[in-house]
């Protein structure tokens, strides 16, 4: 619970609507670039995508056209004493991404190649060079994919940090405060609440509401489906250490990681199901199975855990799967970040280029431009 | 959220309220399936014992009820799931479960939640000793294993459950060293005259009081335990009186110390499902509100016996009996008349049995004083080594829901859930602010609610057998 601070009479230079990730690091840079920054979360900051993710800074799955703005992201949350204030307990760990089948190994060399191709330093092993790296491996794998630059962070860690900055830079943070409508004013826009009998004036907004995008885009007359992942995670009770890296596999579909505390985290994008409106979801019984199978057939020794949670978090993707960043209108006063693959690990620094981009900065944000969706609408004159 | 057209008539909790709601149903020509975690039904009370506890305990009629309530399950057509776990529900009445076959998942076209009570414990510094034990742990073992948790024992918290073991710990043999009670003894008279109306508990208490006394036992009112340490021979016992400082009784040489401060309702499951809620004051506990029937506020789910609020054996089976024949009204395999006819006898035995059960509540319920006594070096919360004295921090500072404290301190994180330690977390939290101990909440369950062993998941599988999904974009 934060102190709430008064809603603001006059005009906020930039309202930022959603504090995840993106939203929160686009504020915290606006603020410290001078502007007076309002940021609107409907719930306490960090509880969605960016609160309950698996933290893992990989370059084995991201988008291979992201692993630039990975690898800046990873950098960042490396050394979040220095920019966020707090270090939030980030770990570089090696990466492996492995193959049991021939099928497997090929999409793994296909796959590493591309990244690499992108910048990823990552490298084909043999299985004994892998075992040398993670001893607790099973034994019969084919091939493995290597990358030094990997590693993890407690996601659940952030949002406090991130409130600390916050505030430190002078963000006015309004947590509880669900946006119902945006209207154009003379001078920006006036944004209604729930909760507030009065809208909030803006001189520009930032839609960051990540899986909720969709409908807040229709206000600005885009029309783009975001589609809804329901990714399942597992950690299991703490347990004597049984892995040192970061391990997925060559589909992608496995990320497995062993924290600090001695917990372990299984995720990978497999599927529960839900709903977004209700907020309701349902683990899918054949998936926990799966997910868990195929953790332990890669790291034996789970067989020993206990699973202490299950839980099931929703995540934003475009259709064509790459983020949406930039503006919205040809006034040049209404932005939208989000639904980045592997978002967590790239949000600082993908927040970050938003910021400087609204600060009249001129980053190369071309490929996540939003009106790559709306062939019909005039592209924005670039700025 | 309306409850989901296809499914089964579930009830979850095979003790005697659980058992009885299943029976009702399969009466009325509906298909119902009974989960419980035990490998028999039976429940806390009616547990069915191990042949070695048959040998140890002279016959009583928990047993005997108990076989009966297991000979009626097995003749008749209620699909029983024995040893499978309830860990956890969806949205839309999908019950999460871990069965002997790994995990499945159940859904519910109408779900009876049976699945009884849980116990309070009061920490005292001591008390992450093994050999400190609850009530309901140590009747489990005495009355269902038939072994005593040690020859010298502490019978230590409050209400009729602290009698109840001490008499099942001299049953087989075993020395009450005594009995510390945070009640008052005038609270127990006047209890006594209510039991007027309960011949059957009056005669039973009657008896386990007779032997006590006649074993000479030393019977502590308004007492709690101070602290109990590890010594050479044992453990030894401080014992406080309430609101005073100091040591009043020192026991030493002892083997176990069993302990408790009452039941309250396990609400995993109706809380999981949104249900409303309600705080009972009398008991100290929040309890899913219920109509007379076991209708819980929302449509298709049902709250009975303990899990409705705690009343004991006999009101359980009464209310068990009850919520089974409005679950055939509203499936419409029984009409409103018939209801009512069924229903008429069992409504006024309940009525009065029911009385003298919400009599006894706040004997069961720890007051201020007792959370005010506990130590701020005593450990709360046993999963995370959470201390008193973080709480009342945490508490100063402004936290005043328990789930901001569990954010805050981590208290309640653990694998127990804070099954363990939100009683005595709320009561620390209350007591250092001065609020009613309501406006603390409860932790919000969280799934599953208990952890799973991973490998029960996985059982034996071959690599080719795990449904992987497409390949993530490049
Ligand atoms: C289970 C899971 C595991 C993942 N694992 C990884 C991983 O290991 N590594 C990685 O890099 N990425 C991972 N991701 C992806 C990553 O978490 C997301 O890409 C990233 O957190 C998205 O951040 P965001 O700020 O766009 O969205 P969010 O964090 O979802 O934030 C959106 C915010 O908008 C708010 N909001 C919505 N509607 C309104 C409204 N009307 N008014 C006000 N506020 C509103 C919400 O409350 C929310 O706080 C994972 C995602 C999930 C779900
Ligand atoms: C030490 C002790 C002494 C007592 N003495 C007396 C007495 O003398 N007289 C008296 O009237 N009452 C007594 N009681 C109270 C009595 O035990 C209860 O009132 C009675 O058992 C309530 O019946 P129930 O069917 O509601 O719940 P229970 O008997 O508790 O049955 C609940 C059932 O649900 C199952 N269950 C719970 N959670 C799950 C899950 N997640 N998945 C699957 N199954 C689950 C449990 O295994 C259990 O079988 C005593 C209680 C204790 C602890």
């Amino acid at each position: 619970m934060t102190m709430k601070p008064a809603w603001p009479d006059a005009p906020v230079d930039v309202a930022v609507i959603g504090g995840g990730v993106m939203g929160a690091t686009a504020a915290l840079f606006l603020a410290r670039g001078g502007m007076r920054v309002a940021l609107l979360d409907r719930q306490d900051l960090f509880r969605s995508a960016s609160g309950v993710n698996a933290g893992t800074l990989t370059l084995h799955m991201t988008r291979a056209q992201l692993i630039p703005h990975a690898m800046r992201g990873r950098e960042m949350w490396l050394t979040s004493r220095e920019w966020l204030g707090t270090d939030v307990g980030a770990l570089a760990t090696p990466g492996l991404s492995l193959a049991f089948t021939e099928g497997e190994e090929a999409l793994l060399r296909e796959r590493a190649r591309v990244r690499q191709q992108a910048g990823a330093p990552i490298e084909i092993v043999p299985p004994a060079r892998a075992i040398a790296i993670e001893p607790g491996l099973n034994p019969s794998i084919r091939a493995a994919a290597y990358c030094a630059l990997d590693g993890h962070i407690p996601a659940y860690r952030v949002g406090r940090a991130y409130a600390r900055a916050l505030a430190g830079a002078g963000v006015s943070l309004f947590e509880h405060c669900a946006v119902t409508a945006i209207h154009p004013s003379g001078n920006g826009y006036d944004i209604s609440c729930a909760e507030q009998a009065r809208p909030l004036a803006a001189r520009r907004v930032v839609l960051a509401a990540g899986v909720w995008l969709e409908k807040m885009l229709g206000w600005f007359g885009h029309t783009i489906p975001i589609r809804c992942l329901i990714n399942q995670l597992v950690v299991t009770e703490t347990m004597p250490q049984v892995m040192g890296s970061v391990v997925s596999i060559a589909n992608g579909l496995l990320s497995l990681k062993q924290f600090a505390n001695g917990s372990v985290l299984i995720g990978g994008g497999w599927q529960g199901e839900g709903n977004i409106h209700d907020g309701g979801t349902r683990v899918i019984p054949e998936n926990l199975r799966g997910n868990v199978r195929l953790a332990q057939h890669v790291i034996p020794r789970l067989s020993q855990a206990q699973i202490l949670r299950v839980w099931l978090g929703l995540e934003s993707e475009t259709p064509d799967a790459m983020p949406l960043i930039g503006a919205l209108t040809p006034r040049d006063d209404a932005f939208v970040i989000g639904c980045a693959h592997s978002g967590f690990t790239s949000g600082p620094y993908m927040g970050r280029l938003l910021a400087e981009r609204i600060l009249g900065g001129t980053p190369d944000l071309s490929a996540f431009d939003p009106h790559r969706f709306s062939p019909s609408s005039t592209p924005e004159p670039s700025p | 959220m309306s409850p989901p057209e296809r499914g089964a008539l579930v009830v979850v909790g095979g003790g005697v309220a659980g058992a009885t709601a299943a029976l009702t149903i399969s009466r009325h020509g509906l298909p119902v399936t009974l989960v419980d975690e035990q490998p028999q039904a039976g429940g806390q009370i009616f547990r069915a014992p191990t042949p070695h506890a048959r040998r140890q305990v002279p016959p009583n009629h928990e047993f005997s009820d108990g076989d009966r309530l297991r000979a009626l399950l097995a003749a008749s057509r209620v699909e029983t799931r024995p040893a499978t776990r309830v860990w956890g529900v969806s949205p839309r009445m999908e019950l999460d479960v871990l069965g002997p076959d790994g995990i499945d998942q159940l859904p519910a076209r109408a779900l009876v939640v049976a699945n009884g009570a849980t116990e309070r414990l009061l920490p005292f510094p001591g008390w992450t000793d093994p050999r400190v034990i609850g009530l309901a742990g140590a009747s489990i073992l005495l009355r269902n294993a038939g072994t005593l948790p040690g020859r010298r024992v502490v019978v230590a918290g409050a209400g009729p459950l602290l009698f109840s073991v001490a008499h099942q710990v001299m049953e087989p043999g075993g020395h009450v060293v005594a009995v510390i009670d945070a009640g008052r003894r005038g609270d127990w008279l006047r209890l006594g005259a209510t039991l007027m109306r309960d011949p059957a508990r009056l005669r039973m208490a009657a008896q386990w009081m007779t032997r006590l006394r006649l074993a000479g036992i030393p019977i502590h009112h308004q007492t709690h335990i101070a602290a109990v340490h590890a010594a050479p021979h044992g453990l030894s016992v401080a014992v406080a009186k309430t609101g005073r400082p100091g040591v009043a009784y020192q026991y030493d040489d002892v083997d176990a110390v069993a302990c408790g401060h009452g039941l309250k309702p396990t609400t995993l499951l109706t809380r999981t499902l949104g249900a409303r809620h309600r705080f009972d004051s009398a008991g100290g506990y929040w309890e899913p509100e219920t109509d007379s029937s076991g209708r819980t506020s929302r449509a298709g789910l049902y709250a009975t016996g303990d899990a409705a609020g705690i009343r004991g054996a006999a009101v359980a089976r009464l209310r068990g009996l009850i919520t089974g024949h409005a679950v055939a009204l509203d499936q419409g395999a029984i009409t409103a008349r018939d209801f009512a006819r069924l229903t008429r006898r069992p409504r006024m035995l309940l009525r009065r049995l029911d009385h003298v059960s919400r009599t006894m509540l706040p004997l069961l319920n720890a007051s201020a004083p007792l959370f005010r006594a506990i130590p701020d070096d005593a450990i709360v919360c046993r999963c995370e080594r959470v201390r008193a004295a973080t709480l009342r921090e945490t508490a100063a500072t402004g936290a005043r829901d328990l789930n901001q404290i569990k954010a805050w301190t981590r208290c309640g994180m653990g694998p127990c859930q804070g099954r363990m330690c939100e009683d005595g977390a709320r009561g620390v939290l209350a007591a250092s602010c001065d609020l009613p101990p309501e406006e603390a909440g409860s932790f919000t369950p969280r799934t599953p609610f208990f952890p799973l062993p991973l490998a029960a998941l996985t059982g034996t599988f071959a690599y080719s057998d795990i449904p992987l999904p497409k390949a993530a974009p490049l």
